[in-house]
């Protein structure tokens, strides 16, 4: 089984250590991975602020990049949505496109969905001694019902205990450019999942899309919590979240 | 209402920081959230699925939406039929003289209001006062925010944005007596201090003027959902009874309607059916002691029939529940007021601009996280989150978005095209980012998005990109 792993931009960037946790999932399952060179990104923040012709002209460079693999594995939920239900979306009028974006779509999956429900997974190789509360991005959650997967795997990493917070399924306030655009509004919705994060009293919270993530941790250590850790599902069922 | 949603960003910034607000708001949440769980989950009761049920409801609207006209003549000729007087309206403009004339025509000094947010949209307090004409709002959150002179905040909840105190210290100086100290046991009582001073007013009052949760076709009936009975009481003892309300409340059947209340109480309240549903038709019978001698409908346009075959004729099936506010983690950082026109929340974002223009209110369609809990709970299955899309592309395409913002995305787009480059900067990025960052890791100030960093740290990247490494391991 040969698949693409798309990193995604983010973690390109902000968090290597997911895309490396996810090589690891990846490569233990025994497929053989590979990074397309080319890679940037699927072009979710030109379709979000409403520039369709860029969005259009990033998802057929992806597209481009993509085919012609088994899968292809994303470690985030929104950019996976992207590539799932945007794309075919975007190209649905274009001739030369609209088959080749569904095709990347059909194969394209979450990490999550492809261990659990692909590769269907039965080991993992991460530890982690002690309690994590899972975070259920919304475009994972909503776009790609993405819910029992992540749970289900990380059922599976020895030592860990999961805790359910209130309100999990609860947007953070990322939202991309809205946590800049709307920096306030943004900051009193973390508030809120700070607070559920507090209420469980985990040793670290957990998600599937580093966005989050980042807007999240960022709070967490705004208020002073230096404590609760902040995880990706990758690092975590990897065994590479730092301890 | 003028709209001042151009001011969007500057109203959820005050907002945000109101602290009588935010506690109102808190307490409001869980329970708005938590009784539509359990209304729905009720629908097990009866052996009947939410997505299905749904489903159902989408598919009645959409009939309608999809020949309003044609319906729109049904309940015309139906209503006139029934002894009812049917005018139509374009505007807010139209609205305000309609009544004004019905009022002058037959001698009313006082009108009794059930809740209308179309009334809001005509702004028609203003004018019936300036006219001479008395507006009284009945509905108990309506009548609270008259007191305070504001609008309302809350499609269902008028008043949701008010604490208890606030709320007291208005009666305390509208109805004559020193302020007390209050907690929610007091409810039940200052309920019956208002519904004292408000049944002078039913009784007084010439003319009434209520809105219609839906208009049924085949029977030309008004259907009016309420909790509090003012409904009732406003439809049926004054003289005259105006109904104002938008041309795509039709459903086609009685039939149609008994299947819609299956879940728009539950999706607004929770409860499985409100404590007064009332089918009005036509005048005071020959025979009969009560209801008014003249029933006028307005059915308003105001926006809506251009929406008919548009990209966003979807909105067009809106019951007005108020779910998608009730799920929305913005509304629920900012309250109803900050949205600047009559309708907040995600259904306010599509709709305020596309009534009052989409250059007016360029903010709205942005102020959502994307996160679809409106359009997960919307009990005619309104894509809200890909109609607010829709109008971001609107925006893109005639130019209405900030030029530097434009260049930005742009430049950006430009690199993300240019892998050779794009590996390049994001190198340098990941370093200066890492050189910003204190000895924990953090990022606490961030020059290029004061936004973030107002609110949050920006935890700090390694310092060099996953593509930089992987290419080492690669070589290693």
């Amino acid at each position: 089984m040969r698949l693409a792993l798309y990193v995604t931009c983010l973690v390109d960037l902000m968090r290597p250590a997911i895309g490396f946790a996810s090589l690891r999932l990846l490569e233990e399952a025994g497929c053989e991975v590979v990074v397309p060179p080319g890679q940037t990104c699927c072009g979710q923040p030109a379709w979000s602020t409403g520039n369709r012709p860029l969005a259009r002209d990033l998802a057929k460079k992806a597209i481009a990049e993509l085919e012609g693999y088994d899968y292809v594995v994303i470690p985030s939920g929104s950019c996976s949505d992207q590539i799932r239900n945007v794309y075919p979306q975007l190209l649905a009028d274009d001739p030369a496109w609209a088959a080749r974006a569904q095709a990347v779509a059909a194969c394209s999956y979450e990490l999550s969905c492809f261990l659990k429900d692909v590769l269907q997974a039965e080991v993992v190789p991460g530890e982690f001694a002690g309690s994590v509360t899972y975070h259920d991005s919304c475009k994972g959650l909503r776009g790609l019902g993405i819910k029992a997967q992540p749970r289900a795997l990380l059922g599976k990493v020895r030592g860990l205990m999961l805790a359910e917070m209130p309100d999990c399924e609860e947007c953070c306030g990322f939202g991309g450019a809205f946590a800049v655009r709307f920096g306030d509004v943004s900051t009193a919705i973390v508030d809120r999942k700070c607070e559920a994060i507090a209420a469980v009293g985990a040793d670290a919270v957990v998600g599937g899309d580093l966005g989050c993530l980042l807007n999240i941790e960022g709070r967490l250590r705004r208020r002073g919590d230096n404590r609760t850790q902040v995880l990706h599902l990758a690092e975590v069922l990897a065994g590479l979240a730092p301890q | 209402m003028h709209s001042q949603a151009m001011h969007f960003q500057a109203r959820a910034g005050v907002q945000v920081a109101n602290k009588g607000l935010q506690k109102a708001l808190e307490k409001a949440k869980p329970l708005f959230v938590g009784k539509r769980a359990k209304g729905i989950a009720g629908l097990a009761e009866d052996g009947l699925g939410f997505e299905e049920l749904r489903s159902t409801c989408e598919a009645i609207r959409r009939r309608v939406v999809d020949d309003l006209d044609v319906w729109l003549e049904i309940f015309e000729e139906r209503a006139r039929a029934s002894g009812a007087e049917v005018l139509w309206a374009r505007d807010g403009d139209e609205i305000r003289r309609h009544v004004i004339d019905i009022a002058r025509r037959h001698g009313v000094t006082k009108a009794v209001k059930s809740k209308s947010m179309l009334s809001e949209e005509a702004r028609l307090n203003e004018a019936l006062s300036a006219a001479g004409i008395r507006p009284v709002e009945t509905d108990l959150g309506e009548y609270i925010i008259q007191l305070a002179g504001e609008a309302p905040s809350h499609i269902i909840a008028p008043a949701v944005h008010k604490t208890i105190g606030e709320v007291e210290a208005l009666f305390a100086k509208e109805h004559g007596r020193p302020a007390e100290t209050r907690t929610s046991a007091d409810i039940p009582a200052m309920a019956r201090e208002a519904r004292a001073v408000l049944r002078q007013h039913f009784l007084s009052a010439e003319m009434g003027i209520s809105g219609a949760n839906f208009l049924i076709a085949e029977s030309g009936s008004a259907a009016l959902v309420t909790n509090e009975g003012n409904g009732r009481m406003v439809t049926t003892l004054p003289r005259v009874h105006v109904v104002i309300t938008g041309i795509e409340k039709i459903v086609p059947t009685l039939e149609d309607f008994a299947t819609l209340m299956r879940l728009l109480p539950r999706s607004a309240t929770g409860q499985s059916i409100s404590n007064y549903v009332s089918l009005l038709t036509g005048t005071r019978g020959a025979n009969e002691t009560e209801g008014p001698e003249k029933t006028v409908f307005i059915l308003v346009d105001n926006g809506r029939a251009a929406l008919a075959g548009s990209d966003f004729s979807d909105m067009l099936r809106c019951i007005r529940c108020g779910a998608c506010m009730n799920h929305c983690p913005v509304y629920f950082s900012l309250g109803g007021h900050a949205y600047g026109w009559v309708y907040p929340g995600p259904m306010g974002s599509v709709l305020t601009p596309l009534y009052t223009g989409i250059e007016n209110a360029l903010d709205l369609p942005h102020a959502s996280t994307g996160c679809n809990q409106c359009g997960s709970v919307c009990p005619v299955n309104i894509p809200l989150p890909a109609l607010m899309h829709r109008l971001r592309e609107i925006q893109d395409e005639r130019g209405l978005r900030p030029r530097h913002e434009r260049f930005a995305l742009r430049a950006w787009g430009w690199l993300a095209a240019r892998p050779g480059l794009y590996r390049l900067l994001t190198r340098r990025a990941a370093r200066y980012l890492r050189w910003l960052a204190d000895d924990s890791g953090r990022i606490r100030v961030l020059g290029l998005a004061p936004g973030w960093s107002d609110g949050r740290d920006l935890p700090a990247p390694p310092g060099q990109t996953f593509h930089e490494l992987y290419a080492a391991r690669k070589r290693a």
